[in-house]
């Protein structure tokens, strides 16, 4: 196997956004047949820039934190690294396995069990059935719910379906691991638990990029900083200067 | 786990490798196809979660809707029922097959806006799964098929290859209607209302509860129905009919065309598609 790794080269991303009024068929052709092809079509679609020229270079054994206000792009960023939204300009390429833990509620099905979502969460993550068979008892007893398991999940609490998320969703194994924000799962006791669990990811996964605002975790988890604003990237920095960084 | 280990994405390069970024998506979701299964498996058994019959409600729902209707029409056209019966519920379950993977095929997309604005799963995994879905609510309905072949004993004369061959082209046909559906829906909003308005006409257009032979001077509307020949090509050889040589012509002539130039669209849209969502 070969070492994780992650190089991004002046990645840019444009949101085309469309407005409530493009999405109507009624308006596109009402514009187009009255001002003409291109530059209606253009009318109704507004670029927003929501990375710029960002470089990155990662490798196994770093753990990158970013920061940045709401909206400077660090959940772009971490969508791009997950390969869903594509670079308009520049690359973006990853080698390892990549298991996003961007949202936690992450194809859990209400209506369906705790076992159920287990599994399917697992088959998202890229686990076979087999696999999943083989470490469900593992799973289930890192949620700590026990028989609820067999209930459906919206009979659960919060905190209980937070558990059942993340449970599932660290099960899966991967060599890169992408976190959006640190979602608060569960009471203390389970936060006690999940915070070893994500220590031991985070070691076995070669590399991880976290976005939060809070700085003791980034102290935590991460060796290196970087800083979105608007868009643009700060240079990677050690963790060390998260201060300065913060300050600027 | 069996995903890809590396991935690259890149800025536009043209059509050529958004072609080539297209082919990979479909080879990706072909590697995977398990898991379109189990997507499929799971709508299926959610929809019916709860209730004491589960999936077999999808069997007994349409089992009363062929025979009312079979005993309403042959009543009412004056036909007999050996005949009718199993002609109309024939038509009902297989037209059912095209309108459910057309009609669900404008969610695919849009239900999915979750998994594919965080992961790197193939999006055809979508479209797999809708039209798997469909192909399980097929099987439940197969036993009022089976049902009514046997009691009016049509086995002797009936075709089973070639009607197999028939499922295999309506499925191949209605997966690029509903990738196309997938796409135009998560652009537009109004295309879902067309679609089912679409299909609802072509349903009462194409001869699922009525004989074709009651079409007379008017046969050129049916040679022009493409519906007609994906039904065509299930039902007659069931039914110990022959199909005409010019529906198979019809239909892989829609399937290649029609699946050409759905991919091209698709190649063209996929690096957007996140984002109409």
């Amino acid at each position: 196997m070969t070492a994780a790794s992650i190089t991004c080269t002046d990645l840019t991303i444009r949101f085309p956004v469309y407005g409530a009024d493009a999405k109507s068929l009624k308006k596109a052709l009402a514009r187009a047949v009255a001002v003409g092809g291109a530059l209606g079509r253009h009318a109704g679609v507004t670029d927003v820039t929501a990375l710029e020229n960002v470089n990155l270079q990662l490798k196994a054994g770093d753990r990158l934190g970013l920061i940045g206000h709401n909206g400077s792009g660090k959940t772009t960023l971490l969508r791009a690294l997950s390969g869903a939204y594509e670079p308009d300009e520049g690359s973006i390429e990853v080698t390892g396995r990549i298991a996003s833990l961007l949202d936690l509620s992450l194809g859990i099905d209400p209506s369906a069990t705790g076992y159920e979502n287990i599994r399917l969460r697992c088959r998202i993550g890229g686990m076979s059935s087999k696999q999943i068979d083989a470490r469900m008892d593992e799973i289930a007893e890192f949620t700590g719910l026990g028989p609820f398991l067999s209930m459906p999940v919206k009979t659960y609490s919060a905190g209980m379906k937070g558990r059942v998320a993340f449970a599932a969703a660290t099960a899966v194994e991967c060599d890169v691991l992408l976190m959006d924000e640190w979602i608060a799962v569960g009471d203390a006791d389970f936060q006690k638990i999940a915070h070893k669990r994500l220590l031991k990811l985070v070691e076995r996964a070669g590399i991880l990029v976290l976005a939060t605002h809070e700085a003791p975790l980034l102290k935590l988890y991460c060796n290196k900083v970087m800083k979105l604003e608007a868009g643009v990237a700060s240079e990677i920095v050690d963790i060390r200067k998260l201060d300065q960084l913060l300050e600027s | 786990m069996e995903t890809a280990t590396h991935m690259l994405r890149t800025g536009q390069r043209g059509a050529l490798f958004q072609f080539q970024m297209a082919l990979r998506d479909l080879r990706n979701s072909f590697q995977r196809i398990g898991l379109a299964w189990s997507l499929a498996w799971h709508d299926v058994a959610s929809r019916y979660r709860g209730s004491v019959l589960g999936p077999f409600w999808i069997t007994l729902s349409m089992g009363l809707m062929v025979l009312g209707i079979g005993f309403l029409y042959a009543s009412l056209f004056d036909l007999p029922l050996h005949q009718f019966l199993p002609y109309v519920a024939l038509g009902i379950v297989f037209f059912g097959v095209l309108t459910g993977t057309i009609n669900e095929g404008c969610d695919t997309f849009v239900l999915a806006s979750g998994m594919l604005s965080q992961t790197s799963l193939p999006m055809l995994t979508f479209v797999w799964r809708t039209v798997f879905r469909n192909v399980i609510n097929l099987g439940h309905h197969l036993v009022i098929v089976i049902a009514m072949l046997t009691y009016y004993s049509y086995w002797p004369t009936a075709n089973v290859p070639l009607a197999l061959l028939g499922v295999v082209l309506m499925v191949l046909n209605a997966s690029w209607m509903s990738l196309m559906a997938a796409i135009a829906s998560a652009r537009y909003r109004d295309i879902p209302q067309i679609v089912v308005s679409v299909m609802q006409f072509a349903m009462f257009m194409t001869p699922v509860f009525w004989m074709p032979s009651r079409f007379g001077k008017h046969q050129i509307f049916l040679d022009l129905n493409p519906f007609y020949h994906l039904l065509q090509a299930v039902r007659a050889p069931l039914l110990g009919q022959p199909v005409q040589a010019q529906s198979y012509l019809v239909l892989i002539a829609m399937a290649v065309v029609g699946w050409l130039v759905t991919f091209a669209i698709f190649a063209r849209t996929r690096r957007r598609l996140v984002h109409y969502l």
